[in-house]
């Protein structure tokens, strides 16, 4: 561990008898002792030479010695603070411990009883520092694992796709179709993987609250509108009509940050083209009122059994089916209920089975202060 | 017959560079590999390639845009065709990626891994290879 090799000791005290009596003491034991006879001398001193233990008397003429504490309790967190006093009395030293003080010392005291206290701060400030150490050390290698996973996990991932690339492109036409057939095969469990590792990095990113950027007033049906022009090439690919219907002119505004709700209308959005099968139908819709904007998403795709429907935003819960197209990561629907919730918002799911499922996104308006919404219904006509 | 068109190719992945170098040179060209920048850039001056692809994040987040910088501060540098290459997709809807300004042009930022057919295809276009209009 990293340490001084002996403890620096501050004594502010205006008594020349004191700062002479303790420099004695605590030198015999070995420590490295400066002193101050004033407040603002002692304040100049702790920031220059930061002592790991000051001893501060509290009745001083000019800066009061509560004053010092306060200051430098604030200034430098490490330092351990030793007040003394002349006149204990309970009040004061509960006063010096709240502006940030660790101890006490009535005057008048002995050698012993200083030692004493300042071998408790020392231990005290060893344990400050040990404490701090290990923080550091876990938000480090929870970071560092975050990374690791990132990119040592993945580019592997990303190699391995390269290489079949490679092999595809290689061998070409020598390959017959079970061969081709393998190596997509590969591909898409590869893919699936990936994917799976970006998901779960997403999440935890949300759990650090680094996900959600920094949320503006927006307009759903602008992320509707590029919602539906990313999805249109997937919908139109698998067969499915994706359809927006009965759209307001207008929605109030909602608090959002625009790229993660992309991204939550997209994996909704994309779990439909997963389970809906060929000619089916995607539909978005929203509505307002002044308090709400609730988006649906509809499809007629396989729908979810009742018993499997309070699960599905679970971690890692798959409804499996035959109709599924493609293997999900399991996180996609936890992903999107965590965002919504980021944005007090919420997420919910009905479904018939064989019929399709809809997914219901329920925002809270952005109001702004003494501003009403539903400026375009007219003051008498408020819908009930 | 034309000599080869060549092909610098940056990655700190060796086995990145060995399967890209494969689909490249059954497009027809010679592959020059380098594993970090410093050698990339090296290369490219002792070399004088037809074009570079350039990893994005090696030793460092980035390391592929000062790569990028140096290579068209040379001589040979400033007209050549320079690709970006990025694990994370930098074009879709969450990366919207847009090189600064005064950043030196970037002739494609491409996501890895990088199909065969797609990567060919944009080499050709650059190279002059014209394949069809």
């Amino acid at each position: 561990m990293m340490q001084r090799p002996s403890p620096l000791i501050l004594i502010i005290d205006d008594e020349e008898s004191i700062r002479d009596g303790c420099r004695q003491a605590l030198e015999k034991l070995g420590y490295a002792v400066l002193d101050a006879g004033d407040g603002n001398e002692g304040i100049k001193i702790a920031r220059e030479a930061k002592p790991d233990i000051a001893l501060i008397d509290l009745k001083m003429p000019g800066i009061s010695g509560m004053e010092i504490i306060e200051i430098l309790s604030r200034d430098l967190p490490d330092m351990v603070l030793v007040m003394i006093t002349g006149y204990a009395t309970i009040v004061s030293a509960v006063e010096a411990i709240q502006k940030g003080a660790y101890d006490y010392l009535p005057k008048p005291f002995s050698p012993d009883q200083l030692r004493a206290v300042t071998q408790r701060a020392i231990e005290h400030r060893n344990l400050k520092i040990e404490t701090r150490r290990l923080r550091e050390e876990k938000d480090r290698m929870e970071k560092s694992f975050i990374t690791f996973v990132s990119h040592e996990m993945r580019s592997p991932l990303v190699v391995i796709r390269q290489y079949l690339e490679a092999l595809k492109a290689v061998a070409g036409d020598r390959l017959n179709r079970d061969m081709t057939e393998i190596i997509e095969r590969c591909c898409a469990r590869i893919q699936n993987l990936e994917t799976m590792v970006e998901h779960w990095l997403d999440i935890r990113k949300i759990g650090e609250g680094a996900f959600v950027g920094k949320k503006e007033p927006l307009d759903l049906l602008y992320i509707i509108g590029r919602t539906a022009e990313e999805m249109a090439p997937i919908c139109k690919a698998n067969g499915l009509q994706l359809e927006i219907m009965d759209l307001p002119e207008k929605i109030p505004e909602i608090l959002g940050d625009p790229e993660s709700l992309l991204r939550v209308f997209i994996n909704i959005i994309g779990n439909a083209t997963k389970y809906t099968p060929e000619n089916g139908k995607i539909s978005i819709s929203a509505k307002s009122d002044d308090y709400h904007v609730t988006v649906r998403i509809s499809d007629t795709g396989a729908g979810i059994p009742a018993d499997k429907l309070p699960f599905i935003f679970e971690p890692f819960y798959r409804v499996r089916g035959k109709e599924e197209r493609q293997r999900g990561s399991g996180l996609g629907l936890t992903f999107c209920k965590r965002i919504m919730e980021l944005h007090g918002g919420e997420i919910a799911a009905s479904s018939v089975e064989g019929q399709g499922s809809t997914f219901l996104l329920k925002f809270p308006t952005h109001m702004q202060p003494g501003q009403r919404m539903g400026s375009r219904t007219t003051p008498s006509g408020r819908k009930g | 017959m034309t000599a080869k068109k060549r092909i610098l190719l940056i990655d700190d992945d060796k086995d990145f560079l060995i399967a890209t170098k494969l689909i490249l040179e059954k497009g027809g060209y010679e592959v020059f590999l380098a594993e970090d920048g410093k050698t990339g850039v090296e290369i490219w001056k002792s070399v004088a390639p037809d074009l570079a692809i350039i990893d994005l994040m090696m030793e460092t987040w980035g390391e592929g845009f000062s790569v990028l910088s140096r290579i068209r501060a040379t001589d040979t540098g400033k007209d050549t065709p320079l690709f970006l290459l990025s694990a994370v997709d930098l074009q879709g809807p969450y990366n919207s990626f847009e090189p600064p300004p005064e950043f030196p042009k970037v002739n494609a930022v491409m996501q890895k891994p990088v199909k065969a057919e797609d990567l060919l295809r944009r080499i050709a276009q650059e190279l002059g290879g014209k394949m069809m209009s």
